[in-house]
């Protein structure tokens, strides 16, 4: 266990220095210079001025000795300085994390939990009309752009029937709210994104768990419980369904990157202050330093799930990790 | 043991199940009718298709429905009638009164829970015990079915045992409320012969221990010929033949109980330098719309296979020591 769980952790290590050489090489490549993005909202500069705060960055030097400074800064924890908001890049990542992480988890959440049931109560009856109703709802999450979903669904709630906040985290009289009041009113305020995030999840959890649930209802065990006079519950609910889970949770381990990136769409559409939407801005402003922090949190984050999936892979199915 | 005039523990009249393909009902087993008397051991014979698991599957009330159903007769347990009742009362009779033991130890036992929780799952369902005593209970019955330091096996999962081993737990699975009726649907067929012959050696101990019925599934005569005390040969989905093991065994009497007989291959103790070849019998099993053809399904198959034969079923022909035979050469009045 300890040994699988260093192994990993080390491969994991290797994973992420591969991602910051391949990031800042593609960062460096693309086109568009931060220095004179920045003279434009200083409101025009000098070739001198430029060349100043070009060294300044270290943005003069060669490729490699740039790199290899970033790498160091990175392994002493160091993500760089912002060029655009002026400060360090891991405080306004940790800013903003909270906002996604709490957007991310709960779209993946409910995803999971439902797409789950969904996915169970269809298999029972795979003819039957609620069974074709998952597969329609499940064909249109996948087809719909998250995007657009996300207006639609804030022209409805919000436009149309004004019952839910447009955008942001928080109302303007936040402050003045009490605790209690506040949680609620970022509860409101979450509940659009993170329908329009779980959409796209939940249709694809419903389907596998469908499919995993028929597959495991026609195993021998799942007759050997029957047969043994166990209630309808404990036969789907106990017998079944815990190995019908290990493709989903597999697929959510696989899928949480995309989550993240499908994150960043989700942001922008409802001006949620979370990484996505400080991404985009950065990546508009061409910020590097506060990109290339990102990718790298964001890599981190992925490796992270993995490894935690792996290990509730042990707690679901014994055979795995036995040898 | 057939002369015994007790009422009959298991009894089924005119059992027939269907399943329904492209809209037409396909029946798979048909006017089925036999007894089961308590402590008694049935063989049921015959080739894969004809109808013994399925069979089995009906008395457990197991018919994977859709597309399977029981069409219509009885199955009477005790004075409960089974055809019929309701899921709630059927629930309260399967792993408590009649159990079964299937084919494939492989995959018949969850590969995620411990096999203790297997079996202890079925005391606390039926039996009402805490989780405590159907444990204790779970270790009782690993000893019993000769499992070797239970208190540890009972903590394993199945994947960390071999197939007799997980072959034991299912049969513990299946005795541990003590049931009247044991199903066997060949139980050893996916084990070695060293093992098989220490799997039926449990199952005449636990019988005997036990009282219990047991109906056991197979296809091989050797196996009939030792543990069973009847013996019923199907064919597609009908009883052809059915006897004392021994007479059966000694002379079978329907043209495919015969061909079964003669498929055991003989060990003669100064062979013949060209050995004989394997009888075999001609032809295959019938398909399902085969089944639904009026007269005796064997008939294609059959070397002696009459005119009559191809018209209608033939009627039931008792003997004396409780012999019957389903065919137009032993039937009266037959050309």
């Amino acid at each position: 266990m300890i040994r699988t769980l260093s192994r990993r952790l080390l491969n994991a290590a290797g994973l992420l220095l591969a991602v910051l050489v391949f990031n800042f090489a593609l960062i460096h490549m693309a086109p568009g210079d931060p220095v004179e993005v920045l003279a434009g909202e200083m409101g025009g500069a000098t070739p001198e001025l430029l060349a100043e705060i070009r060294a300044g960055y270290g943005l003069d030097r060669p490729f490699h000795v740039q790199l290899l400074t970033y790498l160091g800064r990175v392994a002493q924890g160091d993500l760089g300085h912002s060029f655009y908001y002026d400060q360090p890049v891991t405080g306004l990542i940790l800013d903003r994390i909270g906002a996604t992480l709490l957007l991310v988890c709960a779209a993946l959440t409910l995803a999971l939990l439902l797409g789950c049931f969904l996915g169970v109560v269809s298999a029972q009856n795979r003819n039957g009309w609620l069974s074709h109703l998952v597969t329609l709802l499940s064909l249109a999450g996948f087809s719909a752009p998250v995007f657009w979903v996300g207006i639609l669904l804030i022209l409805t709630f919000s436009v149309a029937l004004p019952v839910l906040p447009i955008s942001g985290m928080s109302s303007v009289d936040a402050g003045r709210m009490g605790p209690w009041g506040r949680a609620a009113d970022v509860a409101a305020h979450m509940v659009l994104p993170v329908l329009t995030l779980a959409s796209i999840y939940l249709a694809f959890y419903s389907r596998l768990a469908r499919a995993s649930m028929l597959d495991v209802l026609g195993s021998d065990y799942v007759r050997t419980a029957r047969a043994k006079g166990l209630s309808r519950f404990l036969v789907v609910y106990k017998h079944a369904l815990r190995n019908a889970l290990l493709p989903v949770v597999t697929f959510a381990g696989l899928q949480f990157a995309q989550v993240v990136s499908g994150a960043v769409l989700v942001e922008t559409v409802f001006a949620w202050p979370g990484l996505g939407t400080l991404a985009y801005e950065s990546l508009l402003r061409r910020d590097s330093p506060t990109l290339l922090g990102i990718l790298f949190f964001s890599a981190l984050m992925v490796v992270a799930v993995n490894i935690a999936v792996d290990l509730l892979y042990r707690l679901i199915d014994p055979r795995i990790g036995a040898r | 043991m057939s002369m015994t005039p007790t009422p009959p523990l298991l009894s089924v009249r005119d059992l027939t199940v269907a399943f329904r393909v492209r809209g037409e009902d396909a029946p798979v087993v048909r006017d089925l009718s036999f007894d089961l008397h308590e402590g008694e051991t049935l063989g049921i014979v015959g080739e894969s298709g004809c109808g013994k698991s399925m069979t089995a599957l009906a008395l457990m009330g197991l018919v994977p429905n859709p597309p399977g159903r029981i069409a219509s007769g009885s199955i009477r347990l005790g004075d409960e009638e089974l055809v019929a009742a309701a899921e709630a009362r059927l629930r309260r009779v399967r792993g408590a009164r009649i159990s079964m033991v299937f084919q494939e130890p492989m995959t018949s036992l969850n590969p995620v829970f411990t096999v203790g929780e297997q079996i202890a799952e079925t005391a606390r369902a039926h039996l009402g015990l805490s989780a405590r005593e159907a444990r204790d209970r779970a270790v009782e019955m690993l000893r019993l079915v000769g499992i070797p330091a239970p208190e540890r096996r009972v903590g394993d999962y199945p994947h960390q045992l071999s197939g007799g081993m997980r072959q034991r737990v299912m049969i513990a699975i299946a005795l541990v409320c003590e049931p009247q009726v044991l199903i066997a649907d060949e139980p050893t067929t996916a084990l070695d012969v060293t093992v098989q012959a220490q799997i039926f050696d449990l199952f005449r101990e636990l019988q005997d221990r036990m009282n219990t019925a047991v109906i056991l599934i197979t296809h091989d005569i050797g196996v009939v010929a030792e543990m069973t005390d009847r013996v019923m040969v199907m064919y597609a989905g009908r009883k052809v033949e059915e006897g004392p093991a021994a007479d059966f065994v000694a002379a079978p009497r329907h043209p495919y109980a015969r061909g079964l007989v003669n498929c055991v291959p003989r060990l003669v103790a100064d062979p013949p330098d060209v050995p004989e070849p394997l009888f075999e019998i001609p032809g295959l099993v019938p398909g399902a719309e085969a089944l639904a053809r009026p007269g005796c399904a064997f008939a294609p198959r059959c070397p002696r296979a009459m005119p009559v034969c191809g018209r209608e079923f033939p009627p039931v022909t008792a003997s004396p020591g409780g012999r019957s035979v389903a065919c137009w050469l032993d039937a009266e009045g037959a050309r």
